[in-house]
């Protein structure tokens, strides 16, 4: 531990340790995280008077886009990590608030594809970009649900940053590689199904 | 060609250096390429819309959950906070429950068909002469034929004015019958018929007035019961008794 950053508490310890670590313990862990803090869902009812039900949403937004953060270490324990989630929550919340005013509420958006072209030269970037925006985001969802069960829970794994490993643990397969070979599997069948319409 | 496991190992860090830019250049180069590539991404992208929905699914539950838990702890917290006044409050109303208990007079008439039921059940029989015509009447009573029992003595004392025991077991079936004001002439009768050794007509005019309950008999019963014991008449002991409960 460096001199800046702060010590966690011991729960706080064991939630991002099983975060960092995954395997068959990280779903427990975003669980405990959950509903370690699910507290301030109340708090923000009372404090920006929102409906539960939106408060909720935030407060899930919350945990969602820090579970990434505290995986690859993102979170650098400067803070607790109460207070580092509080910050993105209140953050969220005033994002509502003026969402809300602005008549513009798109607080549960998903992370964007560009967050995922960081690392991609300008050109390349923009060419992707404006293809994505083309695609037949509606076709691709009805195609998903002629997916098998299997196809669809590998999939939605790999989607929220599970890496083959940890799938093999978490849905029993026999290794990563397995895993990788049915992932890829699934997606070629998903695309063909949707190339079946598109040409 | 399935180009997806090269572009899946581009986004997932597995392509070495030289290779990434080459990815990179034929995205520019390539247009069927780079529609692939838009087409991992978005598959990618949907998939995560969708994981999220679960995910967000999945809190829903444990929130839920979470609410029932706080709910309890809440309210365990609650009487815990206030389990002091709760207990003290449990004392004083069990103190007050046994004190009113203790203190509240028991209802005059609940004593005394208490003595009725343990006393007048049934009539002895007595053997004799006289005693035939009463024994006559007990038989009667203790076969529940009350009004029968109730004209058999009454038909004795028109007959021997002098029947002290036919008097008071007419008082008796009359206030077994309901007919207080009869039970209490009768008793009253008695009370003042001479010669008897044990008179228990006061004492009967006592519980008929505990029986009958009308406005001013329980002050009468009083009377007669702190008579009862102050002349050493027969139901003394039941008369002091009683008084205590009054």
């Amino acid at each position: 531990m460096s001199f800046d950053q702060k010590p966690q508490s011991s729960a706080d310890l064991d939630i991002i340790s099983s975060l960092v670590h995954g395997g068959i313990d990280r779903k427990k862990a975003e669980e405990s995280l959950f509903t370690r803090y699910a507290y301030f869902i109340e708090q923000a009812m009372h404090k920006y008077s929102f409906l539960e039900e939106d408060a909720f949403d935030i407060y899930s937004d919350t945990i969602l886009s820090a579970i990434p953060k505290i995986i690859d270490q993102s979170f650098q324990g400067r803070s607790s990590l109460k207070t580092w989630l509080f910050q993105i929550f209140h953050n969220k919340c005033v994002d509502f608030i003026r969402k809300k005013t602005t008549n513009k509420n798109s607080v549960n958006k998903t992370i964007d594809i560009p967050g995922v072209l960081i690392q991609m030269p300008d050109a390349a970037k923009t060419i992707i970009q404006e293809m994505t925006e083309k695609t037949d985001r509606e076709l691709i969802k009805q195609k998903l649900n002629e997916l098998g069960e299997n196809c669809k829970k590998i999939l939605w794994q790999w989607a929220e940053g599970y890496s083959d490993k940890e799938i093999a643990a978490a849905l029993e397969y026999k290794t990563a590689d397995v895993v990788k070979t049915s992932r890829l599997r699934c997606l070629e069948k998903l695309r063909q199904l949707y190339k079946s319409v598109k040409e | 060609m399935n180009l997806l496991p090269h572009i899946d190992d581009y986004f997932m860090g597995q392509l070495p250096d030289e290779m990434k830019n080459e990815f990179e250049s034929k995205i520019s180069q390539d247009p069927v390429f780079a529609e692939e590539v838009a087409f991992y991404l978005s598959a990618k992208n949907i998939l995560l819309t969708d994981a999220i929905k679960e995910r967000k699914e999945r809190f829903a539950g444990i929130y839920q959950q979470y609410k029932g838990t706080q709910k309890t702890a809440k309210s365990s917290g609650i009487i815990r906070k206030l389990w002091p006044y709760v207990a003290a409050a449990a004392i004083l109303g069990a103190l007050l429950i046994g004190l009113n208990t203790w203190l509240k007079p028991v209802p005059v008439k609940q004593m005394a068909d208490q003595y009725v039921k343990e006393h007048f059940q049934t009539l002895s029989v007595t053997m004799g002469g006289k005693e035939d015509s009463l024994q006559t009447g007990r038989r009667l009573y203790n076969e529940g034929k009350l009004n029968d029992a109730l004209a058999q003595f009454e038909s004795i004392m028109n007959r021997d004015t002098s029947s002290g025991e036919a008097k008071k077991l007419a008082g008796i079936v009359a206030l077994h019958l309901g007919q207080y004001n009869k039970a209490l002439k009768y008793f009253e009768e008695l009370e003042n018929y001479p010669g008897l050794r044990v008179n228990p007509g006061k004492f009967y005019q006592a519980i008929t007035l505990m029986e009958r309950g009308q406005s001013g008999d329980k002050e009468l019963a009083k009377q007669l019961l702190i008579k009862v014991e102050e002349e050493n008449l027969e139901g003394k002991k039941q008369a002091r008794e009683w008084l205590k409960k009054f």
